[in-house]
């Protein structure tokens, strides 16, 4: 039988070139990052310079913000990561932002004794254009939801549901499981939801339906009305009437 | 009634049902009290009659045909005598006297306007004090014997007045 015998050249010569490869992939590499590193230097004064020149419009646009942030996202730059960075003292977006917040947190406060803080997006929207003034440049719906996502590191106090197309938002904590936020959404159109209702549009059992109305009655969330043939249960937050209403 | 603006609660059908939940019943209450006492004060109604109120438009919203039952209406009711704004005629509870202002409220409004004035040490009579011309833009122009009595009587318990007899009355 023969055998190939493994001799020490043999290993040394093995190392060798494993080692020559690999002096070649680290050179490969090396070069590619540095190239990269270049570009990536390329399009940050690039995107630097942009920003600079477009301030104004980033500050004043809604819609210009949306996309700007889409762009630093991508390429992971976070321009709200902190107040003192680079893109916050160029764009004063964070100071936007923070501003947002605070006034986001005023308008939820204000209208929480009314709504038990749940509060549609729309209405918040208008809210805080309104406690802004007038020469309040545009606020998006975006610029909300980004301002809230900032909020978070306060603690879990805001969190948003997605309603169908819309958004609430929940100032109060107490957390709000699948089954109740299907709820908030059988009611978007009528503010109102029936227990017979639910059973026809959800096909739930009656046991879940109560348990799920019985726990938004007790968070404040929603209020009941008997004087129906069926006991109707309204949300005070999705009642037109109220949205416009100061107290 | 035209320019008396209801609040959005008005339209919205639980605020007829009393709320099981308290938190929600605490706001529900605060809302009905300040209701009560503005629609009565654009009414410039003093007495409630409680069998009457039913079919009254401040608690039977026919539009979105709700009302309040005699039950809720009696809890509104007893809410604002806690709060000093009722007093009932009869042990019954079929009537009552419904004051937007305290007496308490009405004679600080009073002392303020005398004080401001530098009027402490004259006698008014009480008729001037409400149907002169110089206190027309005051609120308490116009105001009712018997209140104003109250009120006077309030600031006299505070050493603030005395009244001498019926119809005159020393500030200090």
């Amino acid at each position: 039988m023969h055998r190939r015998g493994a001799g020490i050249a043999a290993i040394k010569n093995k190392n060798l070139a494993q080692a020559r490869y690999k002096d070649k992939g680290t050179e490969i590499a090396e070069g590619q990052v540095a190239q990269m590193a270049k570009q990536m230097e390329t399009f940050k004064v690039h995107l630097e310079n942009f920003a600079s020149q477009h301030k104004e419009e980033i500050r004043k646009n809604s819609e210009f913000r949306v996309q700007f942030q889409e762009m630093c996202a991508s390429i992971g730059v976070d321009p709200l990561a902190s107040s003192k960075g680079f893109w916050a003292e160029m764009l004063g977006v964070g100071d936007f932002y923070y501003e947002l917040g605070v006034q986001i947190v005023e308008v939820c406060l204000a209208t929480s004794h009314r709504n038990g803080g749940l509060i549609g997006i729309e209405e918040l929207r208008d809210r805080v254009v309104k406690s802004r003034g007038k020469k309040s440049q545009d606020i998006s719906i975006d610029d909300l939801l980004r301002a809230i996502k900032k909020l978070k590191v306060l603690g879990n106090g805001f969190s948003v549901i997605t309603c169908g197309r819309s958004y609430m938002v929940q100032s109060v904590p107490g957390e709000l499981s699948m089954d109740h936020t299907s709820v908030i959404q059988q009611a978007q159109n009528t503010a109102y939801v029936t227990v017979s209702q639910i059973k026809k549009t959800l096909n739930w059992e009656t046991e879940r339906i109560h348990r799920a109305l019985d726990y938004l009655v007790k968070e404040a969330l929603v209020w009941t009305d008997d004087q129906s043939s069926e006991t109707q249960y309204w949300f005070p937050s999705l009642f037109a009437g109220a949205m416009n209403a100061s107290s | 009634m035209a320019t008396f603006s209801w609040p959005w609660q008005y339209n919205f059908p639980p605020f007829f049902t009393i709320q099981p939940n308290l938190d929600t019943r605490k706001k529900q209450l605060e809302a009905w009290c300040s209701l009560v006492l503005n629609y009565q004060k654009s009414q410039k109604n003093y007495i409630l009659d409680t069998t009457e109120a039913q079919n009254s438009p401040l608690f039977y919203n026919k539009d979105i045909n709700r009302r309040l039952s005699t039950d809720g209406i009696q809890t509104v009711l007893e809410e604002l005598r806690k709060r000093g704004n009722v007093e009932w005629k009869d042990k019954a509870g079929k009537q009552c006297i419904i004051m937007w202002r305290t007496p308490e409220e009405w004679g600080n409004l009073v002392y303020k306007y005398i004080t401001d004035r530098s009027m402490k040490n004259t006698v008014c009579t009480l008729y001037e004090l409400t149907h002169e011309e110089d206190t027309e833009n005051q609120e308490f122009h116009g105001l009712e014997d018997w209140l104003l009595l109250r009120a006077l009587q309030c600031l006299q318990s505070q050493g603030k007045a005395e009244l001498m007899g019926d119809e005159g009355v020393k500030f200090f």
